[in-house]
């Protein structure tokens, strides 16, 4: 049973449409595992239609005549009718495709099925120590890395500390830290400067979607995905 | 409230029902079903003023007239497409549209970025895909809650509320506009939910 959520804040600017790429991203994800957030987003969009209707109507151009402008956007939608009919029927297919249980037999979110199109094991993976591999997902964003993490079941992540703000959402499996138990769907936010040490279940691997806000210093893509690792090792090396 | 468990079994007997009637609900049925077209231009002449109105202030400075014009008619083209997956048990008219605007307007700002990704703003924004039915109810009564809460917030909850959902600014940016502490930003959005009932516990 999910128990960890996103915030007022996350859900909210999520439903006005400001929150970035990294961060809509696990709140996409989160949703799909959480019929309660799910109604929030439906209701806080409600909002946003009442605050919509509201606004003062703002009439076309002076110039232009209302029943001309609704001529001319027939006349679009009919000479883009064809094409929309062949396109639509393509997206039906594919949708249902990628809900077919062997397409996604983890019963992974559709964004992340979207962003891991050919499954996960195509992603590039990288290997850290015995337990922990990361995959890391570009979207173009600068101020934050968007990854998929995967535990072996069991492994522990070292101790870690992060400069900037982590959002998880775990995809499959369980891990558990000093301040609890999270399960598939939960939505764990850890905050600058909190420590901590992940220990996937024994059971079953861990597959988490992380999206990890950078410090300002610049650095390489790599390193700053895996700077908190890379910090331990070097702090470890040196005791 | 007395027959609030009446009402239930009432509308659960027929699912085609919701709680409210939604004026608008016919017409966009009649645009999927016949692709009626003077269905639609009433569509068009009750929701494109207010569709302008809210692209000409989300998309902010980033866009011109011209553009939050060219937005508006992608958003009525989406409307006459996407007819026939509007689901009036789930959601209004009203709220629908809003949808389809917000997701243009997110579309339209992604678009100016350059960016590799394949990823559509629907596989982010999207409709859940499996009905909910008793829930949807739920909604549909918890709508004209927020619409008679939202007339009587005071005006300092009605400014943030209208520069998130209608200016298209994350908390950070309201706070820094207002020069308020963020967490002042957060209880007053806080404090206008709860009058709504939407209920969030974090
Ligand atoms: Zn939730």
């Amino acid at each position: 049973m999910v128990s960890f959520h996103p915030d007022a804040k996350f859900l909210t600017d999520f439903a006005a449409g400001n929150l970035p790429l990294s961060e809509a991203i696990c709140v996409a994800a989160h949703l799909e595992f959480c019929s309660k957030c799910r109604s929030h987003v439906q209701q806080l969009s409600d909002l946003g239609a009442q605050l919509m209707a509201r606004l003062e109507p703002q009439l076309a151009a002076a110039d232009s005549d209302d029943r001309q402008a609704f001529e001319q956007l027939m006349q679009r939608i009919d000479a883009a009718d064809t094409d929309t009919a062949v396109t639509s029927a393509a997206t039906t297919i594919s949708a249902g495709a990628a809900r077919g249980s062997s397409a996604n037999p983890l019963g992974l979110p559709r964004v992340v099925q979207k962003l891991a199109a050919g499954g996960l094991q195509d992603l590039k993976w990288a290997q850290f120590g015995k337990s922990l591999r990361i995959a890391p997902i570009r979207i173009g964003e600068k101020t934050r890395e968007t990854a998929i993490y995967d535990i072996r079941a069991g492994g522990r992540m070292p101790e870690h500390e992060h400069r900037g703000e982590e959002i998880t959402v775990l995809l499959k499996g369980s891990f558990s830290d000093a301040d609890g138990k999270y399960v598939k769907g939960d939505f764990v936010v850890r905050h600058a400067g909190e420590r901590h040490q992940p220990t996937a279940t024994l059971d079953t691997d861990c597959i988490c979607l992380v999206s990890l806000e950078q410090p300002v210093k610049p650095s390489s893509f790599w390193y700053r995905l895996l700077e908190p690792f890379v910090n331990y090792r070097l702090s470890g090396l040196s005791n | 409230m007395d027959n609030k468990d009446d009402m239930e079994t009432a509308v659960s007997v027929h699912p085609g029902r919701s709680a409210t009637p939604d004026p608008w609900a016919e017409n966009v049925r009649r645009v999927a079903e016949t692709r009626d077209r003077a269905a639609f231009q009433e569509l068009y002449k009750h929701f494109t003023p207010m569709i302008r109105a809210f692209l000409l202030k989300s998309m902010g400075a980033g866009a011109n007239r011209s553009e939050a014009e060219e937005i508006t008619q992608e958003v009525l083209i989406k409307v006459w497409n996407k007819a026939a997956s509007f689901n009036s048990s789930k959601a209004s008219v009203n709220t629908w549209i809003f949808t389809i605007a917000r997701n243009t307007r997110i579309d339209f700002i992604r678009r100016n970025e350059r960016n590799d990704r394949k990823i559509d703003i629907e596989d982010i924004w999207h409709e859940p895909d499996s009905p909910e039915p008793l829930v949807d109810l739920q909604q549909r009564r918890a709508e004209q809650v927020i619409k008679q809460a939202i007339a009587t917030l005071p005006d300092e909850q009605l400014q943030v509320l209208y520069k998130a959902f209608m200016e298209g600014k994350s908390h950070n940016e309201v706070a820094e506009e207002l020069s308020l502490p963020l967490g002042t930003v957060k209880s007053r959005i806080r404090l206008a939910l709860n009058k709504m009932q939407i209920l969030i516990d974090r």
